[in-house]
């Protein structure tokens, strides 16, 4: 068995490194996501965010999503973790975060409950499936220029609402943000 | 490496976001649940993508991209809401921003 | 000879993988040792650059000033990067009682990886790009996003208000100009139609009647938005005039003020090959990349055109150093939005003007029409606005 592994590493590293190209960061997108949900030092938190942001696009690069991965770096990790720090800046909380939580009397371990009941739903159902169990395809590429055909051509539509969207948040988020006018 | 796996780490992720959503009290922190459960949802559009039978069908990526933009935009007006809630009642604690109660 | 110059990176590494594989290296180890050695030589090149441009810097500047620099270790004192270095790594390291140990440490590497990262897709010659990436563009600037991080890591990590003042000005400063910066960046790509920096590069190849260079920059919307990305990549790199996050006079340096020895040499590396980097993408998205300006010139070998402009567009900068002031936070911010901003849009409109024009004469007056108007609305407005007159104080009267 050792021997085996031993022998395919050798014969072709890349292609049998291949999978950890995806499992490693995946790995650190997990940890930093968890050491997100519970540290109590929020600046921490953030950072951690960032850090599973940074994992999470690199999971996508790493499964040939590469257009989409450096996007998700780029507003991900350029904006909206920034964003979520200054937030965090100008809201210094004068006392320490409470316990309980929005449900009244559910309580950090009842919300643990529930998700980790979730959980294992979903990977009951996710290990039951027979279409998970479909082997690795070849690998797929997504040139820029057909993303940016299709983008312009079959879902012109959503990319304008998309706009419409963006530029309504934007002037949304100052307005609500402004200070009252004297 | 499977389909299965993919789906499993996007499936602890996206419990990862509720249970933060659920447990923590700081509307910041419900934010960044929020957040690491749309991280979760693009993971299974990426994934599926990439184990379909027609990776030149560029859906799933689309998905993705509109995705981030709505999340960006979510994230932008959340926090400005966050902040106003700050300035007006001197906390960001979702539990105690509720004048409009009966 | 020309020939020889022009390949003799590529064969030279060519050379020698071939030694190693008629040792019997196997193909894959081959693949990796090639990149280690691209990886080296290209950090290798920019730690030079650092190296040089950290002297040359006090040299110019003495000389704008009329004084004499650095001129006691070596000849011209061209050895003081090695003086500084060995300061630098033999100072203690202080951190202070108050700091998040973690955060302030991982700050000064956080802020180097994308320094280096971003080196990998730049075109350095005919042929020499160390990563071909398609959304080679996306890529630079999305890994360059990593910066603000580490500037509010070491704000906030060093837990001293001027540091934390500093880190905020610095990433509202950040994330003001990238926006001017990627729109004037997109316009390049948006005219080549790839973002590809090879191939943004070979779009401006070839010379009309046989001595103009089709360099983006001689059109009237590239000479916009390259002036647009110019004044960005100076905010984004920290450079005076938008030195702010830094003014050593009001806020002791900012968010470098807890920093000492190594670990301030390493901002400090990491500022100046940050600078280097986006005068490279400066150089590569309008300036025609490694294209000589004149057809004869072309005995040049293409990798020393690129050296050159980079290191030319680094001087202008280092000029612009020592001939502007500092500006104040609320105009930096207010010159990115209201005036920045909308002329990259401008840029953006006029080059799809002047390329679906015909990219002929018409197309060129039509598209510096479209560029000049706003440019002198924008004038007019804040020239009324803003007339010189008394100066009046606001508060001591």
């Amino acid at each position: 068995m050792m021997h085996a592994a031993l022998e395919s590493f050798c014969a072709d590293p890349v292609k049998f490194l291949a999978p950890w190209f995806v499992l490693l960061p995946a790995f650190v997108l997990l940890l930093s996501a968890a050491a997100a949900v519970v540290m109590r030092n929020l600046i921490h938190a953030a950072l951690c965010l960032t850090l599973s942001f940074i994992a999470l696009g690199v999971v996508f690069i790493a499964l040939g999503a590469e257009f989409v991965g450096l996007v998700q770096l780029l507003v991900y990790v350029g904006a909206v973790a920034m964003v979520i720090v200054f937030a965090i800046l100008l809201t210094r909380p004068e006392q320490l975060e409470k316990s309980r939580s929005v449900f009244s009397g559910i309580g950090p371990a009842g919300g643990a409950a529930i998700a980790f009941g979730l959980l294992a739903t979903l990977l009951g159902f996710i290990f039951a499936s027979p279409l998970a169990k479909k082997p690795l395809p070849a690998p797929a590429v997504a040139p820029v220029a057909n993303i940016g055909e299709a983008l312009m051509g079959n879902h012109v539509v959503a990319l304008i609402v998309i706009g419409v969207l963006l530029t309504a948040a934007l002037v949304g988020a100052a307005v609500i943000a402004m200070e009252d006018q004297p | 490496m499977t389909l299965q796996i993919l789906l499993a780490i996007s499936a602890v992720l996206f419990a990862l976001g509720l249970a933060a959503v659920l447990s923590r009290s700081n509307a910041i922190m419900i934010l960044i649940g929020i957040e690491l459960m749309l991280g979760a949802a693009n993971l299974n559009f990426i994934s599926f993508w990439r184990f379909s039978d027609h990776p030149s069908d560029l859906t799933g990526l689309l998905f993705v991209i509109f995705s981030i933009a709505v999340a960006a935009a979510e994230a932008a007006v959340g926090l400005a809401i966050i902040i106003l809630v700050y300035r007006n009642l001197r906390t960001v604690e979702a539990d105690d921003a509720n004048q409009l109660k009966g | 000879m020309t020939e020889f110059l022009e390949n003799a990176p590529i064969a030279l590494l060519a050379w020698f993988l071939g030694i190693l594989g008629s040792f019997g290296v196997p193909g894959w180890m081959l693949e990796i040792i090639s990149a280690l050695i691209v990886i080296g030589t290209v950090i290798g090149i920019f730690l030079g650059l650092f190296a040089l441009a950290s002297v040359m810097e006090r040299k110019i500047l003495a000389r704008v000033q009329n004084r004499f620099g650095p001129n006691r270790v070596g000849p011209f004192g061209l050895f003081q990067p090695v003086a500084d270095g060995i300061k630098m790594i033999t100072k203690e390291d202080l951190v202070p009682r108050g700091a998040d140990r973690i955060v302030h440490f991982l700050a000064p590497v956080v802020m180097m990886v994308p320094a280096l990262l971003v080196l990998a897709i730049l075109p350095y010659g005919r042929g020499m790009v160390p990563a071909e990436l398609d959304a080679g563009i996306l890529y630079f600037f999305a890994v360059g996003a990593g910066t603000e991080v580490a500037v509010f890591m070491a704000g906030w990590g060093s837990n001293n208000k001027y540091s934390m003042l500093g880190a905020m000005r610095a990433i509202a400063q950040l994330i003001s100009y990238e926006i001017p910066l990627v729109m004037s960046g997109i316009t390049a790509a948006m005219i080549a139609g790839s973002l590809m920096p090879s191939a943004i590069v070979a779009a401006q190849g070839g010379f009309i009647f046989g001595f103009i260079p089709q360099w983006f920059v001689l059109t009237p919307w590239g000479f916009t938005a390259g002036l647009i990305f110019y004044i960005g990549a100076l905010a984004e790199s920290n450079r005076s005039p938008f030195d702010l996050p830094e003014g050593e006079s009001e806020l002791v340096a900012g968010h470098l003020t807890e920093y000492s020895g190594f670990k301030y040499a390493t901002f400090f590396m990491a500022e100046y090959v940050g600078m280097f980097a986006i005068c490279g993408m400066l150089v590569t998205l309008f300036l025609g990349g490694w294209q000589a300006p004149l057809p004869f010139l072309t005995i040049i070998p293409s990798w020393a055109w690129f050296l050159g402009k980079v290191c030319f567009v680094a001087f202008t900068m280092i000029w612009v150093r020592a001939t502007l002031p500092r500006l104040r936070i609320d105009h930096l911010l207010a010159f990115a939005w209201k005036f920045l901003l909308p002329m990259s849009f401008a840029a953006f409109f006029s080059a799809a003007c002047w390329h679906f024009a015909g990219r002929g004469l018409v197309a060129w007056l039509l598209s510096l029409a479209i560029v000049a108007i706003p440019y002198l609305a924008f004038g007019i407005h804040f020239s009324s606005r803003f007339a010189i007159s008394r100066r009046t104080y606001r508060f001591s009267e």
